[in-house]
């Protein structure tokens, strides 16, 4: 039993002649995609689809006259702002619905009427509100990103085990520590997967909030862009915020979750 | 066959339970009341073995919870140390070990037995140092970064009763804390048990409807009647340890407990 336990324990990485094979199968595909863009956009003017080369040269030039980062800079500021305010407000209040049940059911209708309020209806209201300012894409990311965390945290409080309430019981612990030492660990990763979801959807609304409300960041210079008929920078700007949103799934969410959640992850590919 | 202790005097010593004139009802669901223990008289000395025998429905569990405070009597009282359980207040020093493993999945082995000192104040490198002490006593030292699904049965019950001595019981409850494992692990565990009792001394009481472990184990068996939980004798098993289950004696005694239940 013990050699076992010991293959159970150690078999937790991927073998590594997988690892190459995939990231050989992904750079063919990267080189497909490459490929097919260059060959269309040989046949088309480039104000309506540039070729890599010519995207290229646009992304060297806003980066290097510090455009990219700046706007970029912003931008995420923002989309930060407007989720941390969203796990702020919407980490605790979903606790509270789930922990207290007439709250809950009091408040529940509420949660499906805000999912269904476009991103764009929010725009136009924080424009109203906010007009041009920092507000009006902090407010849209905001009441994008909090019915997504306290849903899913709501949902997380419902699979808190009573046997470990019950076990906290017997040993004289105070209600406070049960909070932080059963529920929070429960429900971190229902928190996690909708903060993980508020944040992509926060990002991709802020873009519609900056075309909309503002002047800076990295929506408000697509569509200056666009409106100016640069279409390679318009996919400059694209290709830049994809490569951003890969970076942080892969350089900062999955490790982090990976880390939080080794317990849980390897339990089910067992 | 009487009980190992006749008087009615209050034994005062750590590790001493007393239960007196305890009767428990429960609100059925059309809300009439319905007795699930009648008039429970019982004794139990410090540093004893006893186990509470009968068949399911009979209201040992009931009984356990209520020694551990955890059910209040409508009438009689416990008393532990002597002290009646209302004013009793060093409930840390009472352990109790559940059916079921109950380890907090995203706990490795060392902090999961780290959980049971969590509920105190006692700081951090003096908790780490007691649980390490906990799992070289149930021989898990090896494993204590593990997570409780690389563990097996055994090993997830061998934490959870690490998690219960780290605490230093003077007294140790379990409710049918091995039903879940297979024969041959259960029998390690026992063994594992009277390891365990013969160096800390605490008072073990503990639930079961397998009359071969009760024989197996226990100084006293409390045999127990159902509809209403009452006591129905209470045996004492004087066979040397450690006993094999197999044996003549034993088998006889087991034999002869089958027919009480």
């Amino acid at each position: 039993m013990p050699e076992v336990l010991e293959n159970r324990i150690h078999a937790r990485g991927t073998p590594r002649a997988l690892r190459l094979d995939l990231l050989l199968q992904r750079v063919a595909l990267v080189g497909i995609i490459l490929g097919v863009w260059w060959v269309l956009a040989l046949g088309v003017p480039h104000y309506i689809l540039p070729g890599p080369v010519r995207v290229w040269n646009a992304l060297q030039q806003i980066s290097s006259n510090g455009d990219l980062w700046n706007n970029l800079g912003i931008t995420l500021g923002r989309v930060g702002a407007g989720f941390i305010l969203a796990t702020v407000i919407g980490l605790p209040l979903g606790i509270l619905f789930g922990a207290n049940r007439r709250l809950g059911e009091f408040f529940e209708p509420i949660i499906p009427v805000l999912n269904t309020v476009s991103s764009a209806i929010w725009a136009i209201f924080a424009i109203i509100w906010f007009g041009v300012s920092n507000a009006t894409t902090i407010f849209v990311v905001f009441m994008t990103a909090m019915p997504l965390i306290i849903t899913n945290v709501w949902q997380g409080t419902r699979t808190v085990n009573a046997d470990f309430i019950e076990l906290a019981h017997v040993l004289r612990m105070p209600s406070w520590k049960v909070m932080v030492k059963i529920y929070l660990p429960t429900i971190l990763p229902y928190f996690f997967s909708g903060a993980r979801l508020a944040f992509g959807f926060g990002w991709r609304v802020s873009l519609v909030a900056e075309t909309l409300g503002s002047s800076s960041g990295v929506g408000y210079r697509l569509r200056q862009a666009a409106d100016l008929i640069q279409t390679d920078q318009v996919f400059a700007w694209t290709l830049t915020l994809v490569v951003m949103m890969a970076a942080l799934e892969m350089g900062v969410l999955r490790p982090l979750e990976d880390h939080l959640f080794r317990w849980k992850k390897e339990a089910e590919n067992q | 066959m009487n009980t190992a202790v006749a008087s009615q005097t209050v034994p005062v010593e750590t590790g001493a339970i007393a239960v007196r004139g305890v009767s428990k009802w429960f609100k059925t669901a059309d809300g009439s009341p319905l007795q699930v223990l009648a008039d429970i008289e019982l004794t139990i000395p410090a540093h004893s073995m006893v186990a509470i025998l009968g068949a399911s429905g009979c209201g040992k569990s009931t009984l356990l919870n209520i020694i551990s405070g955890l059910v209040t009597p409508e009438q009689g009282e416990v008393l532990i140390n002597g002290t009646p359980s209302r004013q009793f207040s060093d409930w840390r020093s009472v352990s109790y070990m559940f059916q079921e493993d109950r380890l907090l999945p995203w706990r490795t082995t060392l902090h999961n037995v780290e959980f049971a000192l969590e509920a105190g104040s006692i700081p951090h490198s003096e908790r780490q140092a007691r649980a390490r002490e906990a799992l070289r006593l149930v021989g898990l030292e090896t494993f204590e970064d593990a997570f409780p699904y690389q563990l097996s049965g055994g090993m997830r019950s061998r934490v959870a009763l690490a998690r219960s001595l780290v605490l230093e019981p003077c007294i140790l409850l379990m409710d049918e804390p091995f039903s879940r494992l297979d024969a041959l692990t259960r029998a390690q565990m026992h063994d594992e048990l009277l390891r365990i009792q013969q160096l800390k001394h605490m008072t073990i009481v503990f639930v079961t409807h397998d009359v071969e472990e009760a024989v197996v184990l226990a100084d006293t068996v409390v045999v127990m009647a159902p509809r209403p939980g009452r006591i129905r004798d209470q045996v004492p098993i004087a066979l040397s340890r450690p006993r094999d289950a197999t044996e003549a004696a034993t088998a006889r005694l087991a034999h002869q407990l089958k027919s009480l239940i």
